[in-house]
């Protein structure tokens, strides 16, 4: 083989595998959209611009905190498995920590943020579901409405999440029942 | 000889020959000694400069565009144009890879482009689905994907963008209390790279950046790798690192002309004068060795800790044999800039076995004290006003330090700083009509 011959074949190569990382990137959220199941997750209330993937509402899924046996079992930044439950409402709600993918039920990698050791909780970072991607100029609007929405004591926002084995992406964000966009083209200049 | 020498020697001859000095043979047999001397292009230089600055640009500006984010795309249409700058960028390099090979403008602006694209590509899949969070992974994937570029297309700018890329990724990977001494094997995976250009030509612009960039990243990456088990090991680690950069340029790369030609030497120099700086207060001193032992905020395997043993013994045992060739050649400065590892290590040992600070930062005084005078006097001597000038720098600096630890008066500290002011303008304005006579001599 010449050597044009093999600069061509290590450039198909490279350029196969550069097509190949967003590309299964696709086709993973593709599928879990497809056949994931659908959870609700209550969230709480942020605009931070990232320069690489425009700008997004920053969510807080719900519950944050979990009560746990074995708190003292627990440290920052570890990596757990949350079983995901729905309580009467239909949203979801969190029956116990994991160290490992329990077999046959739906379970969730999230981030250990600290162990309360004298209340036996764990407060939990739900990774990977903290944002929702908005067009530029809506952001900030759909922003303040989420936090309008989302304090305390007026708790109607949440978020539906597909999930197929550990995947799981966040599919709408919705406030007062409505799916954000919806929401905004309604209250347009309110 | 490099280049600059060997046009100054060419320029030279005509007059030699014509007072006699050299016979016309003599001229011809140095001529063809050192050959014909490839003349400075500064066109094409600006060329590259412009070709990477452009690709960076149209490569920053095609990332923000697209994270305007179009609501109005479905979502199957945002997916497929996520693929659009990584296709086109592709395109682009292969063209040129095929049919400018010989042009280093091309070369390096389509690298660049490519490279950015990369990243752009992915970001844009991860904002259409919501996509968050791992950030550590996105930058490995990145830069990994970005390697193959660096060594088909031979160019300095996405290797440059690759080692930027993994010394992030450590540091993100060290914020969130993992292990990042992956950075060391990945790093090293640009040496083959870098060994093609320095055997092709060690004073080439190519090596010479990835030089600095090297120097950068490896002094970050020192720090975010080890795992802060046993306090005040950066002491040692930094203070051979430094010493060993230095001594690697004063070894292999002692022929380059100006400041910039020369990143090893020059980084490592200011790296030991900062850290030796550093190491004259009491603060780094405290708390280090043995007894403060960290092992009950470490929840990784005991194995996480292996980079700190090799890297706290190989760097410092690295420089020290290297100081110990320097010795043969007696090389003063060499000497002195090497000694910062054995005094780091003398130090350690001092602090961390009695538990007293003052004398371990006492020695670094008396360390920067010397250095300091070594290089304003050696600098005056040998008429190298940078030299003298980081000498009084660290002069300065070492009084003005010592000066706030004391309870001096305000008047006489005042008297102080301005001395200290007159001596560099005089030191600089007698060096400089010391180079204007000798100027005017020749």
């Amino acid at each position: 083989m010449n050597k044009r011959n093999l600069l061509l074949l290590g450039f198909a190569a490279v350029v196969a595998a550069q097509l190949a990382v967003p590309a299964w990137m696709i086709i993973e959220r593709e599928w879990t959209l497809r056949e994931g199941r659908v959870f609700k997750f209550k969230t709480r209330p942020v605009d931070p611009a990232d320069a690489f993937r425009g700008r997004y509402v920053w969510l807080g899924l719900e519950p944050g905190v979990i009560r746990v046996p074995d708190v003292n079992q627990w440290h920052y930044e570890q990596k757990a498995f949350a079983v995901l439950g729905t309580n009467a409402d239909g949203f979801v709600t969190v029956e116990r920590l994991e160290h490992e993918a329990p077999a046959g039920q739906a379970a969730l990698p999230v981030h250990v943020g600290w162990p309360d050791m004298k209340k036996g909780e764990v407060h939990i970072n739900w990774t990977g579901l903290d944002r929702y991607y908005m067009a530029e100029q809506k952001a900030p609007a759909a922003e303040e409405a989420y936090r309008a929405h989302s304090r305390r004591t007026n708790q109607n926002c949440y978020v539906t999440v597909r999930i197929r084995g550990t995947c799981a992406l966040v599919e709408n964000l919705y406030i007062e029942n409505k799916p954000i966009q919806d929401w905004l083209r309604e209250h347009k200049g309110k | 000889m490099n280049n600059k020498s060997i046009q100054w020697l060419y320029s030279e001859l005509p007059r030699l020959v014509a007072q006699g000095v050299l016979t016309p043979a003599a001229d011809a047999s140095l001529r063809a000694h050192y050959g014909p001397v490839e003349p400075a292009r500064p066109a094409r230089l600006a060329m590259i400069i412009f070709g990477v600055l452009g690709a960076l640009l149209i490569g920053a500006g095609i990332i923000l565009v697209l994270a305007h984010n179009w609501e109005d795309l479905s979502r199957p249409v945002r997916a497929g144009l996520s693929f659009l700058p990584l296709v086109l960028a592709q395109g682009l390099a292969a063209w040129t890879l095929f049919n400018r090979p010989q042009s280093l403008a091309w070369r390096e602006g389509a690298g660049a482009l490519l490279f950015l694209m990369i990243g752009a590509s992915i970001s844009l899949v991860a904002q259409t689905y919501n996509i968050s969070g791992d950030l550590p992974g996105f930058l490995l994937t990145w830069a990994l994907l970005g390697l193959p570029v660096v060594y088909l297309l031979g160019t300095v700018v996405p290797a440059l963008l690759y080692l930027w890329g993994i010394t992030e990724w450590a540091c993100h990977v060290r914020w969130e209390d993992g292990f990042a001494a992956g950075y060391w094997p990945l790093a090293a995976l640009l040496l083959p790279l870098l060994a093609l250009w320095l055997r092709a030509g060690r004073y080439q612009v190519r090596p010479t950046l990835l030089l600095w960039g090297l120097c950068v990243s490896v002094t970050v990456a020192a720090g975010v790798t080890i795992e802060r088990v046993l306090p005040g090991l950066w002491i040692m680690l930094y203070a051979g690192l430094f010493a060993l950069l230095f001594l690697a340029g004063e070894f292999w790369f002692a022929e380059a002309e100006g400041f910039w030609a020369r990143p090893l030497r020059h980084f490592g120099a200011a790296g030991v004068l900062v850290l030796a700086f550093m190491l004259t207060f009491e603060w780094p001193w405290k708390e280090i060795g043995w007894h403060y032992w960290y092992w009950e905020r470490f929840h990784q395997p005991a194995w996480h800790a292996i980079p700190d043993a090799v890297l706290g013994s190989l760097i410092p045992i690295a420089a020290i044999v290297l100081l110990g060739m320097t010795v043969r050649r007696k090389t003063p400065l060499g000497l002195i800039f090497g000694l910062a590892p054995i005094l780091a290590v003398l130090g350690y040992a001092l602090a961390s076995l009695s538990g007293k600070y003052a004398p371990s930062a006492g020695l670094f005084d008396l360390y920067l004290l010397v250095a300091g005078l070594w290089l304003l006097v050696t600098g005056i001597r040998i008429n190298k006003q940078g030299q003298m000038n980081v000498g009084l720098l660290a002069l300065t600096a070492l009084i003005v330090a010592r000066f706030f630890d004391t309870d001096l008066s305000f008047l006489l500290r005042g008297l102080v700083f301005i001395a200290l002011g007159i001596a560099f303008l005089v030191a600089n304005i007698v060096m400089l009509r010391r180079k204007g006579t000798s100027h005017e001599q020749a």
